[in-house]
């Protein structure tokens, strides 16, 4: 209580910046449970509005006498074989993004692909997927996408016939053909697909002049281009994070935007378990607050063009200590950078490079793809120095030998057009237009070029300015393939034949180089014809979504000595620098990536893991710094880099490191869809762009990260949809809110965890709990619960969106975010502790608790939510009359109520399609119904139903609510608590488990399991 | 000028009002209640089919198991409906040239499905399995009366939530062994015969909300 009670001292635990300064005006607004009125509302209905209506309601009733609509059974002409209609079935396939393949499970309901998981049998999924992948099955039913082939004719777009596409591409590239390519350029995305790599072979045989060109906003090739600096080849690193007992990142957010971010996740959270001898420390060295550095034991902020310098000093230091042998050249010298001499800074080194060094050997040092070369090189020299090779990184090497970087790329191209060598551009699945740098104005630019054919999901900025667009197939409507992080190789099947008058990448080209095969099946085949002869292996392959033994071999590449680096002098800098020198970096959005998932009302809704903002992006300001320039939350901020400049709302980031500012990619789309932006659209289907476009700063000097930034404060503010205080668990208002935290969240280190495990047990006093009912309750059958593992979380957020897209949650816009009516059944709440330049975060995913006494149920006048006899709160919609009683009562604020019908828009035929992703087995609810967490009851029935079926009992970890299953680090376990050898009672079992608000007697069946860091002793 | 006096007849109006204003609610209760009721309202629902199919010759007449058409009532929520190729099986050869099969041999021909109007639909928030019912011995007959006797299929049952409530209390009255569900005709031997099946097969479904709202 003493934290109450003195106003000076902040809270323990606090969630945003306001809270922490204990903002009146955020303290009045967590007062109320429910927002005020809704200005959007259609409340402006007056009564005799009011009774029109009904008046038309009831005699549209008497017309259709008092059935239902009729409904239509419509039965197989001829049922395929083994397919039971109802009984949805699973497919395996692989979803692409910047060049590696992750393993996809797909539930397809009667021919239609309802939702996405990770593949079992691939090794980089394991059953888990990302947020990203996942969310694609939302993409594949957008009603934006584009539907037919678009021509444009002095500057209209006219629709036009896939036919007539075909007639002219065919045309022109035989005409491009006779001049061998001659003006031809060819720019897609990144990708790793050997199928894609064959037909750009066998079409830069026939095109022998023309370029191909693979471009990624954000790509892995300074990681390349580090390589060949260290190796003189390309070699990609593996790490055995699992075997790691000291980790360092260094900007590399290797548990987030990083590729292969979920196996990364899960090798991670393995040395996470206090209850094993061993835990691994994560160091992290960053700019921005990232997954990775909220998981950290220490981590130091520092801004990103720092790294260079402190990772040359720790190769030197390193060096020094370990004397490594001669074949590993000589570390760099210590480079003279003032920053280095910081207190804060030389306590972190001297502690990082000691325990470094104690663990030779299994340590793992990465560095970040936005990282220069020379940091990469740097990084390889370390781990060899090390001795972490091979026993924590080993090696594969990478065919491709490309080291341009996509700076170099689009310079050449933008070159090239201006110097009038481009007649003709094919723009595969990339959006130059919006993602192209903004220095290089590839709007005009395009302008310039005669033939301009673009294909691609959507109407996107490029296709507009294109003369010819067609639809490309989603990913999921094709066959292709991939390759692993490994380099074996993934196998991509349709679900579902094209929705729309589509064009696959791989059909298109073979059509441009009059292929003998002319379908994508044929040419994946014709790929792996040395591998795969039979249909039988091919089937096998199929079936497992990868053919085996393709992965390539572990090697161990020669380190060769290279020269000494030089350094900028920005990149030997102080701590702090002022408005004008200030670094900016630009990062891939955690949820939209580069933008090209914008148009995804899931992922743009989906709160980022570390600011939890929604539906914009803004630019991150340490506080302090921020204090510097005069700027506070909201405030819109003209930030300017050489000339180029962008008006950006700002976000005070507790976390960010000092004179660094941080804005997310992939936002202000103008030409995506209604939940991005599409600012020329027709009537219907218009909206205005959500966030600003980062990309418009990038040009020379400015790639992922750049100095030299002014901040102009514009006087007005702009308002941004965070999650972060909303649903707080507030029995008595903000006090009893800063007196909980500290019991709702419980940790402690791992030192103090050896000596007390069951720590967690021990923090919440309270007199002898009494009952209201008749005590002991017996659940004779089942007794669910559920464990969630808060020293595995990493708050990536793939349960929110697993969650989604298995209970059917809608999308409910900026303004309801805003007032607190987000509607995700799951919640990560995430909490800073600790000062605000360098705060320690706890994440703690919150639904449904499931509560023996649950005080929802007591309240509800019509018994729309009721006790089950597996103690499940059972949510009855078609009863519930939307009094919202349920919702007050709850203390964990995990009910969420439908102000609105949100699928009215499916009315109109445009919208029809999105109802195709919608889960058969769970009530689309409407307007006016309270809706919460069922632990995936609809799981537990189907499964329960199969197994009496067949009459046989339950397995243990047979059911797996939809969070639990995509967890990269399966930090949540579902199970019977009745059976005592279940994994899930077990883990309840464990000391350091424990319930939220136990002292309340509601007994929730959900249990944490205390988060136990493991910070180093010599930095407290 | 004299005042205007009702005759004495009107005396009685007061207790005729009086008396339809006491009834008249009770009637109109009674009229909601019974009018909207599913007993009322949806009980003999026979809508018209694209092809006068009758069950009553099929699995009366010819006593076609149920499950040669329903196939997958067993194993799956949906008892689904036959394919054409089903149909088509037997009606390749039989009846090849009715008029009243003219909608299946087009289906046939064309690929495209027969639009068969459905009969028993359940609101969309309810999650019926018929696999969970028919392998634990509750016979088609429970649920859709004597189908074997329809020449035109209509709802026999309300199916409405009470009435589901009541079987899954007293599952017994509805119990037969499993090798009987699509008996039309079974009878019990003995009025006990539900319950030993219901204690044999330890079949003791919820009624939970959840069990069939989710």
């Amino acid at each position: 209580m003493s934290s109450v009670k003195d106003k000076s001292t902040p809270p323990l635990y606090w969630r945003s910046l306001e809270e922490r300064a204990r903002d009146p005006e955020l303290l009045e607004r967590l007062r109320h449970e429910f927002a005020d009125r809704d200005p959007g509302e259609p409340s402006s209905q007056d009564r005799r509005r009011f009774m029109q209506v009904m008046g038309a309601s009831l005699a549209f009733g008497a017309a259709t006498g008092c059935r239902w609509q009729e409904d239509k059974l419509m039965p197989f002409t001829r049922t395929p074989e083994g397919m039971v209609p109802g009984v949805p079935s699973y497919y395996n396939t692989a979803m692409e993004l910047n060049g590696h393949s992750v393993g996809l499970r797909v539930k397809s309901y009667d021919g239609r692909p309802i939702k996405i998981e990770g593949n079992p049998l691939h090794k980089d999924s394991q059953g888990a997927a990302s947020a990203i992948a996942q969310a694609a099955i939302l993409e594949l039913y957008d009603p934006d996408r584009s539907r037919t082939p678009m021509q444009v004719q002095g500057g209209q777009a006219a629709p036009t016939s896939l036919a007539e596409f075909k007639k002219f591409a065919r045309k022109h590239f035989s005409e491009v053909m006779s001049q061998r390519g001659e003006g031809l350029r060819v720019l897609t995305t990144r990708t790793s697909s050997p199928s894609f790599k064959d037909m750009k072979a066998r079409f830069g045989a026939l095109f022998p002049l023309a370029k191909w060109m693979e471009y990624e906003p954000v790509s892995d090739v300074n990681a390349r281009a580090g390589s060949v600096l260290a190796f003189g080849s390309v070699h990609r690193a593996h790490y055995a994070f699992d075997k790691a007992k000291v980790i360092l990142s260094l900007d590399a957010d290797f548990l987030g935007i990083e590729p292969n971010s979920v196996s990364h996740s899960r090798l991670f959270a393995s040395t996470r378990v206090p209850e094993s001898e061993t835990m691994s420390r994560l160091y992290a060295v960053e700019s921005a607050l990232s997954i990775t550095g909220c998981s950290a034991d220490h981590r130091l902020p520092l801004r990103s063009e720092l790294i260079k310098a402190f990772t040359a000093a720790l190769d030197y230091q390193v060096s020094q200590r370990l004397a490594p042998p001669a074949g590993l050249g000589v570390a760099q010298p210590m480079p003279a950078a003032p920053f280095l001499a910081d207190a804060e800074v030389k306590k972190f080194f001297d502690a990082l490079v000691k325990d470094l060094v104690a663990n030779a050997g299994s340590s793992v040092v990465v560095a970040g793809c936005s990282q220069p070369a020379e940091v990469h090189a740097l990084v390889h020299r370390l781990n060899a120095v090390l001795g972490n090779v091979p026993n924590t990184v080993s090696y594969t090497q990478l065919d491709s030998t490309d080291t341009r970087t996509d700076e170099q790329l689009m310079q050449q191209l933008a070159d090239e057009i201006k110097a009038g060598r481009v007649s003709t551009v094919l723009c595969l699945d990339t959006n130059p237009v919006y993602n192209a740098p903004g220095s290089a104005d590839f709007k005009s630019l395009l302008a310039k070029v005669k033939t301009t054919v673009h294909i691609g999901r959507y109407f996107d900025e490029t296709a507009r300015l294109s003369s010819f667009h067609a639809p490309l197939c989603h990913f999921l409507e094709t066959w292709s393939d991939g390759l692993s992080w490994d380099g074996g190789v993934t196998l991509v099947q349709p679900l579902i034949a094209p929705l729309h008058e589509s064009i696959c990448p791989l059909e298109f080209l073979a059509s441009v180089i009059r292929d003998s095969e002319t379908t994508s099946l044929g040419i994946v085949r014709r790929t792996h014809r040395e591998v795969i002869r039979d249909d039988r292996t091919w089937r096998a392959a199929v079936h497992d979504g990868a053919i085996p033994g393709t992965e390539a071999k572990r090697v161990t590449p020669e380190l060769r000595a290279f020269g000494v680096f030089g350094f900028a002098v920005n990149e030997l800098g102080e701590m702090n620098v002022g408005n004008g020198k200030l670094e900016i970096s630009l990062a891939l959005d955690s949820h939209l990536h580069d933008g090209r998932f914008a148009n995804n009302g899931w992922l743009m809704e989906c709160p980022d893991p570390v600011t939890k903002l929604t539906w914009d992006n803004a630019v991150l300001v340490n506080p302090g710094t921020a204090k510097e320039l005069g700027i506070q939350n909201g405030a819109l901020v003209e930030v300017s880099v050489a000339e180029r400049h962008i008006t950006v709302p700002a976000l005070l980031s507790p976390g960010q490191a000092k004179g660094s500012l941080r804005l997310a990619l992939g936002y202000g789309r103008t030409s995506a869809g209604v939940v991005a932006g599409n600012i020329n659209a027709a009537e219907d289907a218009r909206a205005d762009s959500v966030g600003v476009n980062a990309f418009a700063l990038r040009g020379p000097g400015l790639w992922h990260f750049g100095s030299g930034a002014t901040v102009k404060n514009s006087g007005k503010s702009f308002p941004l949809a965070t999650t972060q205080d909303k649903h707080g668990i507030d029995p008595i208002g903000q006090k009893g809110t800063e007196d909980r935290l500290p019991l709702i969240v419980r940790e402690t280190t791992f030192e103090k965890y050896k000596e007390e495990p069951d720590f967690a047990k021990h923090k919440v006093h309270h007199p002898p709990l009494l009952s209201l009912w008749e005590e002991p309750v017996q659940y004779d059958g089942h007794r669910w619960g559920m464990s969630v593992d808060l020293n595995k979380c990493t708050g990536c957020g793939a349960c929110v969106i697993a969650c989604q897209a298995e209970n059917n949650i809608p999308v409910v816009g900026k303004d309801r975010v805003m007032m607190g009516r987000e509607m995700q059944w799951m919640r990560i709440d995430r909490y800073f502790s600790g000062d605000s330049d360098t705060p320690k975060v706890s994440n703690q995913p919150v639904m449904c608790q499931q509560c023996e006494h649950a005080p929802c149920e007591q309240v509800c006048p019509v018994g729309a939510t009721q006790h089950n006899h597996e103690g499940l709160n059972d949510m009855t919609y078609n009863r519930c009359i939307g009094t919202r009683y349920c919702s007050n009562n709850c203390p964990y604020k995990v009910r969420r109520f439908n102000y609105f019908n949100f699928h009215e828009d499916m009315k109109q035929e445009r919208n029809q399609v999105k109802g195709m992703v919608f889960n058969p087995e769970v009530t689309v609810r409407s307007r006016g119904v309270m809706e919460k967490c069922t632990y995936c009851v609809q799981r537990i029935n189907l499964v329960k139903i199969d197994a009496r079926n067949n009459q046989r009992d339950l397995v243990d970890g047979e059911i797996q609510t939809a969070c639990q299953q995509t967890c990269p680090t399966g930090a949540i376990v579902f199970g019977d608590l009745n059976d005592k050898s279940s994994h899930v009672a077990q883990l309840q079992g464990r000391p350091r488990s424990y319930a939220l608000l136990e002292e309340l007697n509601i007994r929730p069946r959900t249990q944490y399991l205390a988060q136990v860091r493991n910070p180093n002793p010599e930095l407290g | 000028m004299t005042p205007f006096v009702f005759p004495r007849w009107a005396n009685k109006t007061v207790h005729i009002a009086g008396a339809v204003m006491g009834i008249a609610p009770l009637y109109l209760i009674g009229l909601v209640w019974y009018g909207l009721s599913p007993k009322t309202l949806d009980v003999g629902y026979a809508p018209q089919q694209p092809i006068p199919y009758s069950h009553a010759l099929h699995a009366g007449e010819l006593g076609i198991d149920c499950r040669y058409c329903h196939s997958t009532v067993e194993e799956a929520g949906t008892a689904a409906l036959p394919s054409t190729e089903t149909c088509m099986n037997c009606h390749a050869r039989v009846k090849v040239n009715s008029p009243k099969l003219a909608p299946l041999r087009e289906s046939w021909a064309k690929g495209t499905p027969v639009e068969w109007v459905k009969v028993h639909d359940l609101p969309d928030y309810v999650y019926f399995n018929h696999s969970a019912h028919v392998r634990r011995g509750i016979g088609c007959v429970s649920c859709h009366g004597r189908i074997d006797q329809m020449p035109v299929v209509y709802q026999h049952e309300p199916l409405s939530m009470s009435w589901c409530l009541d079987c899954h209390r007293e599952p017994e009255k509805n119990l037969r062994p499993v090798s009987e569900i699509t008996n039309m005709a079974w009878h019990p031997v003995s009025s006990s015969e539900g319950w030993q099946l219901r204690k044999m097969h330890h079949i003791n479904p919820s009624t939970d909300c959840s069990t069939c709202h989710r």
